[in-house]
């Protein structure tokens, strides 16, 4: 097997010409350092340029400025048949005419491989991805999930030393969804391949990756694990985007060593280790997410607040509570002794003390 | 690539050129002279106008035929059966020599008539006109209409159509409102080809329309073969060359947008129609049988006159016309098959050769390329024929007289469709295959082999099948280029309609329809081998 090899991405750029909007940056500067044997999820809305940059790392698109370097290696000037990468499609393009196992042996029949060889490395990938005895079906005659597995065993039966994923899951059901990415993962993991992985699912990306860049308008807007940008998102869009949020508009009091004093409406209150700057008087939006939010009964140190709808959900219940003017999502297990008020209950609303991100006011 | 605009521009451009060049030229010198009298002769400008007339006539019926028929073939939920008949009724035309309408309309209303004079003991009835004509050209032709409709029905969501029904319409008001709407782009497509095709037929109203109801193919035809005048006939092909050129140019800016139907999607459940009531089923069927059986008959009447020594008069058995056809018929049916033979291979490979880079390549003067591809066959027959009469009869490239000129002709004129399917396919093959090949490690030339390749093989043999059929049963352009050396069945049938001897007529129609068949049965069992998604069926190409 060849040694798993890190991606860098400098300052890749690739330009569109549009038809109304002249030309528009597919992806612009993006820069991207992928460890050797880790899994990084591109995550991004819709048209934010994730395909677009996959595709320039495998060699399918040129970009208009910036490298792509494999290994130590600038592949950006080499064509996509000499990059040594496999690339999962989103719609797995297999080849209809051949069968599963000349579907899985092309890359090695490329190689000019000896048959016995073939036959034993195929064999060996359809039995690793749970496809033995499928070598004379047609893809068409796959199911869904079926189709994936080959175009997986097809991408990695040539070891290639870098594998792209183009939202590979997104043409299968919730619940095999699920499945097929943490086998994924654990194929991923036992063949310590270096991995790209784009898809526009938060939750999807949070569960195979190692880290995740978080894409908008053909930028990396920030990247990093799920948890730190879970708790740490750089902007709104990063909060909204991973996660349910509230945003809490809040001014700074006074801030030092670690804490940061905030008034919230005529509520102070003292958060510890936030890791933004903050200078007193500055405004600033708290994010708290809503499962941080606890309730209880009014009265006593807190918002006041009034339950406005309450969603049963088996292990949770989600709560809209109104505070003021503005309307705060709270989650509460279902076990919990906050979990019982009805809609029309005045209570009193605990925003969290600890692991609150700050974000400028504007950001 | 350089090859290919050789040949465009030599077999294309060229003859074109020098056809615009004889009616506008005259000794070297700009003189439009002869195109003002000849716009100026009453005779022709009647000509002129008898062939929209009956254009657009037959434009509009054949196109109401087919959609009747594409309709009912859809929509109706016919048995398998049923709609093998209309299929078959659809495709005779498809696939006979020009005149088989016209010779069993002739036999069955003629002078002699089975109907008219056997039936009904009708005397002195003329048969020639308008009326005849347009009946043979909208049987010949709506065809066409029905083969470009078919596909734009069954694309329809049914889910469009359920949603309207469950919003409270009326299964009429469905129709009026959804339905027919959305075919609109499908119904001006096809009102198009057939006005095209009927614009170009010269065999029909040569037999059918009588010196009452000139038309200018049959008159520029009539100038250059009884009066041997080349200008004359450049002059009214040229004519004829701005109706045409208007269609072309329609035709690809309003319907050339097409909707693409794509493959692999989810599609709609297959529900049962409800788009026709119940009752509505038989007269659609009603009407599609009865039009199937006037087919029906003129196909029967061919093969019985193929076989008693005079329909109409001697009614004994014989096998006379067959024996003269494989005697003195034998060498146009070489002749045909050789160079049916020859062009086939050509016009398959030229078609996934030029369909491939039109659509997969980015290069300078693509879609000038493309569009010069489609020219020939986008003119009437007699244009081509024509120019190329024109353009090869004097040095510095002589053809005339030749194989070769045939072989070009036919390639050039009808290898469009293959190129056509070709781009089709290939914008239904997901350029993913081909980059999974690549990231795979092959390179451009064995992605072209392994993949691309294989999956255009449908495409390939597509048109190398039009292209055959269209070898045996065209005539339009070739008739201005056969020669003592290479002569060919169709013609030999024009020539045995004239001297009235019907019976090989006949026989010779018959044989064409046969050999056809057994070679599209052949081509559809050959592809059936290989593995493709969206099978084209070789029948189904024959239309757009
Ligand atoms: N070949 C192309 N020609 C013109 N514009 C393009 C082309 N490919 C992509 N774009 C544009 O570039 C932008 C980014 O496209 P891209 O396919 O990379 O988005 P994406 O993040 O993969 O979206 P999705 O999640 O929908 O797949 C889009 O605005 C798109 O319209
Ligand atoms: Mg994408």
């Amino acid at each position: 097997m060849m040694a798993a090899a890190g991606i860098r991405l400098e300052r890749l750029t690739r330009r569109f010409a549009h038809r109304v909007k002249g030309e528009v940056y597919a992806a612009r500067d993006v820069s991207l350092t992928v460890a050797p044997g880790e899994l990084v999820t591109l995550l991004g809305p819709s048209g934010c340029g994730k395909t677009t940059t996959l595709r320039m790392i495998a060699g399918f698109e040129r970009p208009d400025a910036g490298r792509v370097l494999i290994g130590e290696e600038d592949v950006t000037g080499l064509l996509a048949n000499r990059r040594n990468i496999g690339f999962v499609f989103q719609n797995y393009a297999l080849f209809p005419h051949l069968t599963v196992f000349e579907n899985v042996a092309y890359g090695l029949r490329v190689q000019r491989l000896a048959q016995d060889r073939i036959a034993a490395a195929v064999g060996e990938v359809l039995a690793l991805v749970g496809l033995a005895g499928y070598e004379r079906q047609f893809p068409q005659q796959l199911s869904g999930g079926e189709q994936q597995r080959v175009a997986l065993a097809r991408a990695i039966v040539t070891r290639p030393r870098v594998l792209l994923f183009d939202e590979p899951l997104s043409n299968l059901d919730a619940q095999l969804r699920v499945r097929m990415r943490a086998e994924i993962r654990a194929l991923q993991q036992a063949l310590s391949i270096t991995a790209i992985y784009v898809t526009h699912d938060q939750e999807e990306a949070m569960a195979i990756s190692d880290r995740i860049a978080v894409m908008s308008r053909g930028t990396i807007v920030q990247e990093g694990t799920a948890e730190a940008l879970y708790r740490r998102p750089a902007s709104e869009f990063v909060a909204r985007f991973i996660g349910r949020v509230n945003l809490v508009p809040a001014r700074v009091v006074a801030a030092g060593g670690g804490h940061v004093e905030v008034e919230v409406g005529d509520h102070r209150l003292r958060l510890a280790g936030v890791e933004a700057a903050a200078a007193s008087g500055e405004k600033v939006r708290l994010v708290v997410r809503p499962e941080a939010v606890a309730l209880a009964p009014a009265g006593g140190d807190g918002l006041a607040g009034v339950v406005r709808t309450r969603v049963f959900l088996g292990e949770k219940v989600e709560y809209q509570v109104g505070v003021g003017d503005d309307t705060l999502q709270v989650t509460r297990y279902a076990g919990a002794a906050d979990a019982a008020f009805t809609p029309g209950t005045v209570v009193t609303v605990h925003l969290p003390t600890a692991g609150v991100g700050l974000l400028p006011a504007g950001a | 690539m350089l090859v290919l605009w050789a040949l465009l521009a030599l077999f294309v451009v060229f003859p074109l050129g020098a056809l615009v060049a004889r009616a506008f030229f005259d000794g070297g010198r700009f003189a439009p002279g002869a195109l003002l009298a000849i716009a100026r002769d009453p005779n022709h400008l009647r000509a002129f106008g008898n062939s929209l007339l009956l254009g657009a006539l037959v434009g509009v019926a054949g196109t109401a035929l087919g959609f009747l028929f594409a309709f009912t073939a859809v929509r109706v939920g016919l048995p398998r059966g049923w709609s093998a008949v209309l299929d078959a009724a659809a495709l005779l035309p498809l696939v006979s020599p020009p005149f088989t309408t016209a010779i069993a309309i002739i036999f069955s209303f003629g002078p002699r008539g089975l109907i008219t004079w056997h039936l009904f003991g009708l005397k002195g009835f003329t048969v020639y006109g308008l009326g005849s004509t347009f009946a043979a050209e909208t049987l010949t032709y709506f065809p066409l209409a029905y083969l470009t409709l078919k596909p734009v029905l069954a694309a329809l969501d049914p889910n469009v159509e359920d949603m309207a029904f469950s919003l409270g319409s009326s299964r009429r008001r469905v129709f009026r409102t959804v339905t027919l709407p959305l075919t609109v782009p499908g119904l001006g497509n096809a009102f198009l080809l057939v006005f095209a095709a009927s614009l170009a037929d010269f065999a029909t109203p040569l037999i059918l329309a009588g010196n009452d109801f000139p038309v200018l193919p049959t008159q520029a035809y009539l100038q250059i073969t009884g009066l041997f005048d080349f200008k004359g006939g450049a002059v009214l092909s040229f004519v004829l060359l701005v109706p045409a050129f208007v269609v072309f140019v329609l035709q690809r800016a309003w319907v050339g947008r097409r909707y693409y139907v794509t493959i692999g999607g989810k599609t709609g459940a297959e529900t049962a129609v409800k788009s026709v009531a119940g009752w509505a089923r038989w007269p659609l069927l009603a009407g599609c049988l009865a039009v199937a059986a006037v087919i029906g008959w003129f196909y029967a009447l061919l093969a019985y006159a193929s076989v008693v020594v005079a329909l109409g008069a001697n009614h004994a058995w014989t096998w006379v016309h067959y024996r003269v056809i494989f005697t003195e018929g034998l060498k146009a049916i070489r002749d045909t098959l050789v160079i049916a033979g020859l062009g086939m291979p050509l016009g398959g490979v030229y078609g996934i050769l030029l369909g491939y880079l039109v659509a997969r390549k980015a290069f300078a003067g693509r879609r000038a390329m493309e569009v010069v591809s489609m020219v020939n066959y986008a003119l009437p027959g007699t244009i081509v024929g024509i120019a190329y009469l024109i353009a090869f009869n004097d040095p510095p490239l002589v053809l005339t007289g030749t194989a070769l000129i045939l072989v070009a002709c036919y390639v050039f004129r009808y290898s469009p469709t293959g190129i056509r399917t070709t781009v089709a396919l290939l914008q239904q093959i997901d350029p993913g295959l081909e980059e999974a090949s690549q990231s795979l490690g092959a390179g451009s030339a064995r992605t072209f082999w392994r993949i691309t390749l294989p999956l255009l093989v449908p495409a390939f043999f597509a048109g190398l099948g039009v292209v055959f059929i269209r070898s045996m049963t065209a005539i339009s352009a070739t008739i201005f280029l056969i020669s003592i050396n290479w002569t060919l069945i169709t013609v030999r049938i024009l020539e045995n309609m004239t001297e009235l001897s019907l019976g090989p007529a006949a026989a010779f129609s018959m044989l064409v329809v046969a050999i056809v068949f057994v070679v599209m049965a052949a081509l559809s069992r050959l592809l059936r081998r290989f593995r493709t998604p969206g099978r084209v069926m070789v029948a189904g190409l024959l239309g757009g």
